[in-house]
Protein backbone atom coordinates (compact mmCIF):
# COMPACT_ATOMS: atom_id res chain seq x y z
CA UNK A 1 0.00 0.00 0.00
CA UNK A 2 0.78 3.28 -0.64
CA UNK A 3 1.99 6.02 2.03
CA UNK A 4 -0.93 7.85 3.21
CA UNK A 5 0.31 10.76 5.58
CA UNK A 6 -3.21 12.83 5.42
CA UNK A 7 -4.57 9.37 6.97
CA UNK A 8 -2.03 8.52 9.04
CA UNK A 9 -2.68 12.26 10.73
CA UNK A 10 -6.56 12.22 10.74
CA UNK A 11 -6.19 9.20 12.79
CA UNK A 12 -4.10 10.25 15.21
CA UNK A 13 -6.10 13.82 15.55
CA UNK A 14 -9.51 11.33 15.99
CA UNK A 15 -7.92 9.53 18.28
CA UNK A 16 -6.95 12.46 20.61
CA UNK A 17 -3.27 11.68 20.54
CA UNK A 18 -1.34 15.28 21.82
CA UNK A 19 0.90 15.61 19.33
CA UNK A 20 3.25 17.89 17.16
CA UNK A 21 4.74 16.98 14.02
CA UNK A 22 8.14 17.22 13.82
CA UNK A 23 11.13 16.84 11.60
CA UNK A 24 10.93 16.65 7.27
CA UNK A 25 7.18 16.58 7.09
CA UNK A 26 7.02 19.73 9.70
CA UNK A 27 9.50 21.25 6.75
CA UNK A 28 7.28 20.23 4.01
CA UNK A 29 4.45 22.28 5.79
CA UNK A 30 5.79 24.94 6.21
CA UNK A 31 7.45 24.90 2.15
CA UNK A 32 10.17 22.95 1.76
CA UNK A 33 10.72 21.19 -1.93
CA UNK A 34 11.88 17.83 -0.94
CA UNK A 35 10.18 14.31 -0.59
CA UNK A 36 10.17 12.81 2.71
CA UNK A 37 9.32 9.11 3.65
CA UNK A 38 8.06 9.14 7.10
CA UNK A 39 6.00 11.42 9.66
CA UNK A 40 7.94 12.01 12.85
CA UNK A 41 5.69 13.16 15.57
CA UNK A 42 6.69 14.44 19.21
CA UNK A 43 4.02 13.33 21.91
CA UNK A 44 3.70 12.96 25.43
CA UNK A 45 5.17 9.18 26.71
CA UNK A 46 2.18 8.64 29.35
CA UNK A 47 0.82 4.97 28.49
CA UNK A 48 -3.01 6.80 28.21
CA UNK A 49 -1.33 8.54 24.80
CA UNK A 50 0.85 5.73 23.42
CA UNK A 51 -1.84 3.33 24.07
CA UNK A 52 -4.44 6.00 22.03
CA UNK A 53 -1.72 5.84 19.09
CA UNK A 54 -1.63 2.17 19.04
CA UNK A 55 -5.22 2.48 19.18
CA UNK A 56 -5.80 4.62 16.25
CA UNK A 57 -3.02 2.85 14.02
CA UNK A 58 -3.68 -0.64 15.13
CA UNK A 59 -5.60 -1.72 11.59
CA UNK A 60 -2.67 -0.78 10.12
CA UNK A 61 -0.07 -3.56 10.84
CA UNK A 62 1.86 -1.18 12.71
CA UNK A 63 5.56 -2.79 13.78
CA UNK A 64 8.90 -1.56 14.76
CA UNK A 65 10.97 -0.77 12.22
CA UNK A 66 14.21 -0.86 13.99
CA UNK A 67 13.98 -3.75 15.33
CA UNK A 68 15.77 -7.15 13.69
CA UNK A 69 11.78 -8.98 12.91
CA UNK A 70 10.02 -6.66 13.00
CA UNK A 71 8.29 -6.80 16.15
CA UNK A 72 4.88 -6.29 15.79
CA UNK A 73 3.84 -2.87 18.06
CA UNK A 74 1.99 -4.46 21.07
CA UNK A 75 2.18 -2.07 23.97
CA UNK A 76 0.29 -2.85 27.06
CA UNK A 77 -0.05 -0.26 30.35
CA UNK A 78 3.15 -1.96 31.75
CA UNK A 79 5.43 -1.81 28.57
CA UNK A 80 4.74 1.89 27.75
CA UNK A 81 7.11 2.78 30.51
CA UNK A 82 9.96 1.19 28.54
CA UNK A 83 10.24 3.26 25.11
CA UNK A 84 11.38 7.06 25.04
CA UNK A 85 10.82 6.96 21.10
CA UNK A 86 9.02 4.66 18.57
CA UNK A 87 10.33 3.95 15.19
CA UNK A 88 7.12 2.48 13.83
CA UNK A 89 6.51 1.52 10.39
CA UNK A 90 2.09 0.94 9.02
CA UNK A 91 0.62 -0.50 5.95
CA UNK A 92 0.33 3.56 5.26
CA UNK A 93 3.70 4.50 5.74
CA UNK A 94 6.33 5.17 8.67
CA UNK A 95 5.41 6.77 11.83
CA UNK A 96 8.23 8.00 14.08
CA UNK A 97 6.96 9.16 17.53
CA UNK A 98 9.68 10.93 19.73
CA UNK A 99 9.82 12.11 23.55
CA UNK A 100 12.27 14.60 23.57
CA UNK A 101 13.93 16.94 20.53
CA UNK A 102 17.86 17.99 20.97
CA UNK A 103 17.52 21.59 21.02
CA UNK A 104 14.19 22.17 22.21
CA UNK A 105 13.56 19.76 24.99
CA UNK A 106 11.05 17.55 26.07
CA UNK A 107 7.04 17.38 24.82
CA UNK A 108 5.97 19.97 26.66
CA UNK A 109 8.54 22.27 25.81
CA UNK A 110 8.06 21.07 22.13
CA UNK A 111 4.27 21.68 21.83
CA UNK A 112 5.37 24.98 23.64
CA UNK A 113 7.24 25.86 20.38
CA UNK A 114 4.62 24.64 17.83
CA UNK A 115 1.84 26.44 15.77
CA UNK A 116 -1.91 25.00 15.61
CA UNK A 117 -2.36 24.55 11.54
CA UNK A 118 -5.89 23.36 9.70
CA UNK A 119 -5.57 20.54 6.98
CA UNK A 120 -8.63 19.36 5.47
CA UNK A 121 -10.86 20.79 8.45
CA UNK A 122 -8.29 19.02 11.23
CA UNK A 123 -6.28 21.56 13.51
CA UNK A 124 -2.69 19.98 14.06
CA UNK A 125 0.15 20.91 15.64
CA UNK A 126 3.19 21.75 13.66
CA UNK A 127 7.05 22.58 14.94
CA UNK A 128 6.64 26.20 14.07
CA UNK A 129 9.69 27.51 11.36
CA UNK A 130 12.12 29.25 14.13
CA UNK A 131 12.03 26.38 16.26
CA UNK A 132 12.35 23.82 13.38
CA UNK A 133 15.50 25.96 12.34
CA UNK A 134 16.99 25.53 15.65
CA UNK A 135 16.21 21.44 15.60
CA UNK A 136 17.57 20.95 12.30
CA UNK A 137 20.75 23.10 13.30
CA UNK A 138 21.56 20.83 16.45
CA UNK A 139 21.49 17.49 14.77
CA UNK A 140 23.89 19.00 12.50
CA UNK A 141 23.56 16.23 10.21
CA UNK A 142 25.11 16.11 6.27
CA UNK A 143 21.21 15.96 4.90
CA UNK A 144 20.03 18.35 7.59
CA UNK A 145 21.97 21.68 5.68
CA UNK A 146 19.60 21.33 3.41
CA UNK A 147 16.82 21.60 5.21
CA UNK A 148 18.12 24.40 6.95
CA UNK A 149 19.06 26.47 4.04
CA UNK A 150 15.62 26.08 2.68
CA UNK A 151 13.65 26.53 5.95
CA UNK A 152 15.93 30.16 6.47
CA UNK A 153 15.45 30.89 2.65
CA UNK A 154 11.35 30.35 3.67
CA UNK A 155 11.80 32.52 6.59
CA UNK A 156 12.96 35.02 4.36
CA UNK A 157 10.36 34.83 1.93
CA UNK A 158 7.65 35.17 4.39
CA UNK A 159 8.89 38.10 5.84
CA UNK A 160 8.69 39.57 2.61
CA UNK A 161 6.14 37.73 1.13
CA UNK A 162 3.27 40.93 1.22
CA UNK A 163 5.73 42.49 -0.89
CA UNK A 164 5.81 39.41 -3.32
CA UNK A 165 2.15 38.93 -3.48
CA UNK B 1 20.10 49.54 4.18
CA UNK B 2 17.50 48.40 0.97
CA UNK B 3 14.14 50.45 1.62
CA UNK B 4 11.27 47.12 2.41
CA UNK B 5 9.54 47.32 -0.71
CA UNK B 6 12.42 46.69 -2.44
CA UNK B 7 12.99 43.05 -1.19
CA UNK B 8 10.48 40.84 -2.64
CA UNK B 9 11.62 42.31 -6.42
CA UNK B 10 14.92 41.69 -4.95
CA UNK B 11 14.28 37.79 -4.07
CA UNK B 12 12.32 37.32 -7.46
CA UNK B 13 15.23 38.63 -9.26
CA UNK B 14 17.65 36.66 -7.27
CA UNK B 15 14.84 33.19 -7.63
CA UNK B 16 14.92 34.10 -11.97
CA UNK B 17 19.05 34.09 -11.92
CA UNK B 18 18.92 30.85 -9.83
CA UNK B 19 18.16 28.83 -12.97
CA UNK B 20 21.06 30.07 -15.15
CA UNK B 21 23.03 30.01 -11.43
CA UNK B 22 26.02 30.77 -10.11
CA UNK B 23 26.05 34.37 -11.37
CA UNK B 24 27.48 36.81 -8.87
CA UNK B 25 25.10 38.89 -7.48
CA UNK B 26 24.47 41.57 -5.30
CA UNK B 27 25.03 40.84 -1.67
CA UNK B 28 22.58 42.66 1.33
CA UNK B 29 21.93 41.68 4.58
CA UNK B 30 18.28 41.06 3.90
CA UNK B 31 18.72 38.52 1.42
CA UNK B 32 22.11 36.75 2.70
CA UNK B 33 19.59 33.56 3.46
CA UNK B 34 18.45 33.43 -0.12
CA UNK B 35 21.82 33.62 -1.45
CA UNK B 36 23.17 31.34 0.60
CA UNK B 37 20.08 28.96 -0.80
CA UNK B 38 21.14 29.61 -4.50
CA UNK B 39 24.56 28.99 -3.59
CA UNK B 40 24.04 25.76 -2.28
CA UNK B 41 22.02 24.80 -5.48
CA UNK B 42 18.46 25.13 -4.22
CA UNK B 43 15.55 26.43 -7.22
CA UNK B 44 14.19 29.45 -5.02
CA UNK B 45 11.18 29.63 -7.79
CA UNK B 46 10.20 26.33 -6.14
CA UNK B 47 10.71 28.01 -2.60
CA UNK B 48 8.64 31.12 -3.77
CA UNK B 49 5.52 29.06 -5.05
CA UNK B 50 5.68 27.26 -2.51
CA UNK B 51 5.15 29.65 0.09
CA UNK B 52 2.08 31.43 -1.77
CA UNK B 53 0.34 27.67 -1.05
CA UNK B 54 -1.71 27.06 1.97
CA UNK B 55 -0.69 23.77 4.15
CA UNK B 56 -3.01 21.80 2.81
CA UNK B 57 -1.82 22.42 -0.51
CA UNK B 58 1.67 22.02 0.18
CA UNK B 59 1.27 18.47 1.59
CA UNK B 60 -1.33 17.17 -1.32
CA UNK B 61 2.10 18.15 -3.22
CA UNK B 62 4.27 16.52 -1.37
CA UNK B 63 1.77 13.11 -1.56
CA UNK B 64 1.85 13.50 -5.29
CA UNK B 65 5.56 13.59 -5.04
CA UNK B 66 5.51 10.76 -3.09
CA UNK B 67 3.31 8.51 -4.46
CA UNK B 68 5.31 8.93 -7.48
CA UNK B 69 8.73 8.54 -6.18
CA UNK B 70 7.01 5.02 -4.03
CA UNK B 71 6.00 4.01 -8.36
CA UNK B 72 9.20 4.49 -9.56
CA UNK B 73 10.91 2.55 -6.54
CA UNK B 74 8.62 -0.49 -7.09
CA UNK B 75 8.89 -0.35 -11.11
CA UNK B 76 10.93 -2.95 -12.77
CA UNK B 77 13.31 -2.73 -15.48
CA UNK B 78 12.49 -3.52 -18.92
Amino acid sequence: MSSDFLNLLERLVNADVDFVVIGGFAGVVHGCTYVTQDIDICCDFSPATLLALQRAISDLHPVHRMTPKRKKLKLTKQTCVQFKDLYLDTDIGQLDCLSFIDGLGDYNQVKGESELIEVEEMKVRVLSLDALIKAKKSMSRPRDKEAVLQLEAIKELKNSQQDLL
Amino acid sequence: MLKPYSRGLIIENMAAKSKKNRMPMRKSLQTAEIQAAIDYGIDISMLIQNVKRSCTERIIRHQIALNTVEKLRKARRL
